[in-house]
């Protein structure tokens, strides 16, 4: 990996940089041309490769391979476990519960349920910290509840949920759970098994695998349909002839984050206690937004406010002049209708702070010293634009 | 100035007037004032002016808003100073949108605001408001 081309990436959370190791191990792969659903000499090679990736996201995960369908990615493996459950419920469709905070890939694959077949929906709002309240949770538990489907993790804040306790419950209610888990694998340890969680998505570009490829965790195969009908691959599940170089991509970044990812967050938490540190000495006015502790937060993320300093504007002049890379959240649209971020939102943050927001996120390839030079030069450049709107005069 | 890949929403037009905007300031006694502020977006810019006998000397900006916006109040002035109202009040449209370059979707917008800035100026000129 070129450290320095990446040392002003701070976008983890939309993409992780694919690690050496993995893109060399896809290499030998791109000229095994034979289809693993054969019988003949030549796939045994990619049949051996499938085995091994199934085997790793199930180290991974703590689980059993033969729980571990693969997708094309965390949308998909989204899109399934939520259509899967609730297309059995067509004829007699009943109430689902998720959160305002989901990736889009959740909310409108929920919508699409609820205007096309009349499901019904309660949406949980995050507290002010970004936390579902496990009260409300619980008030919106229904008799004829059929899917719970909430993320362990949030893609803008960090913020983690309380998933353990959500499982218990709905297990209780014998209600199936689906976790967004694509924002965690890979940051922290999740045994899938623990959890007693039924369905969990999971995508190999955020822990520095490839794109294109993920998996959909299916705790009980028959209790949910298949996603794609035809060749029986994936247990008849997901027919489609197989990503071959994308799966090996995917195993050896399952490998590496099995072996690695408790030492990966606790150098993301030093970065992010630095980095917090930093924020909080310099000479402009911060406001965190949602946790920030170790349990509360992935390590990796911070989404901060600056009083006076419009995102857009900083992240484009960090982009421009130093080739920092981070998220917004807010971002121009036209004069009549605006991008703003609806997790910040259901969080009750006043308009101007979303427009003043930006999402920090890093991870391994990310330096001490690349968070300092960072700070310092976002620092810079917020102060420039306090200059520019007259909030502080140069 | 660096320009690469990650760069190319925005033209060199607007880079050089967002990351480079030489009319930011104040005037202490300034003889118009104009306002502008899109309660979608939420930008803001003020232009403060020194005008004499309809002739703009001196334009200067202060604008909380996206780079576009910014780069839009930096031209606006830019474009003003040392120029005859009169001048200024014949500029089309058309012109008046090719100020800024060519903009991506999300950044049209900004052509309504520069549209706005010189509307705002004829307004406060023929009125003379200070």
């Amino acid at each position: 990996m070129d450290q320095q081309h990446i040392s002003g990436y701070f976008d983890y959370n939309a993409t992780t940089p694919i690690s050496d190791e993995v893109a060399q191990s896809m290499i030998p792969v791109l000229t095994q041309f034979a289809n693993p659903s054969s019988s003949n000499s030549y796939s045994i090679l990619c049949k051996s490769a499938i085995v091994e990736a199934r085997e790793q996201i199930a180290r991974l995960i703590n689980t059993k391979k033969e729980k571990v369908f693969f997708t094309s990615g965390g949308s998909e493996a989204n899109n399934w476990a939520i259509k899967g459950v609730l297309l059995q419920h067509i004829k007699k469709p009943g109430h689902i519960i998720t959160t305002a905070i989901e990736h889009a890939s959740v909310l409108d694959t929920i919508r699409y349920c609820v205007e096309s077949f009349g499901f019904e929906v309660t949406y949980l709002k995050p507290d002010e910290q970004g936390v579902i309240r496990l009260k409300d949770f619980q008030d919106a538990l229904r008799a004829d509840t059929q899917l719970i489907s909430i993320m362990y993790a949030n893609n803008e804040t960090g913020v983690i949920q309380p998933i353990e306790i959500i499982s218990r419950l709905a297990k209780e209610k014998n209600i199936p759970l689906h976790v967004d888990a694509v924002q965690v694998i890979g940051k922290r340890k999740v045994d899938v098994e623990s959890l007693n969680i039924n369905y969990l998505s999971i995508s190999a570009h955020k822990f520095y695998g490839p794109k294109g490829v993920g998996c959909l965790y299916i705790k009980d195969v028959n209790s949910i349909g298949p996603l794609i009908h035809g060749g029986g691959q994936e247990q008849s599940m997901r027919s489609g002839t197989e990503n071959l170089v994308a799966l090996v991509g995917m195993s050896k970044a399952a490998q590496e984050a099995s072996l690695n990812v408790a030492q990966w967050d606790k150098d993301n938490w030093q970065c992010k206690q630095h980095m917090i540190n930093l924020l909080k000495l310099a000479p402009i006015e911060i406001k965190f937004n949602g946790h920030i502790g170790f349990a509360a937060a992935l390590s990796n993320t911070l989404n901060i406010s600056i009083k006076g300093v419009r995102g857009e504007a900083l992240a484009a002049r960090m982009e421009m002049l130093h080739n920092y890379i981070f998220s917004i959240g807010s971002a121009c649209s036209n004069n009549k209708t605006k991008k703003s971020s609806h997790v910040l939102q259901a969080m009750s943050m006043q308009e101007e702070d979303i427009q003043n927001s930006i999402r920090i996120s890093f991870g391994r390839f990310t330096s001490i010293q690349a968070v300092e030079k960072f700070i310092e030069t976002l620092i810079i450049e917020a102060q420039k634009l306090l200059i520019i709107s007259g909030s502080r005069h140069g | 100035m660096k320009k690469d890949i990650g760069t190319l929403m925005y033209n060199d037009i607007i880079i050089k007037n967002f990351t480079e905007p030489h009319n930011v300031g104040d005037l202490e006694s300034a003889d118009y004032e104009i306002e502008i502020g899109n309660p979608v977006c939420g930008d803001r810019i003020k232009v403060q002016l020194l005008v004499t006998d309809k002739v703009i000397n001196k334009a200067v900006f202060r604008a909380w808003g996206c780079a576009t916006s910014v780069a839009t109040a930096n031209i606006f002035c830019s474009s003003i100073a040392g120029e005859a109202y009169d001048n200024i009040s014949q500029r089309q449209p058309l012109e008046i949108g090719q100020m800024l370059g060519e903009l991506e979707p999300s950044q049209q917008h900004c052509v309504e605001i520069l549209v706005e800035l010189h509307q705002k100026l004829a307004d406060t000129i023929s009125s003379g408001v200070v």
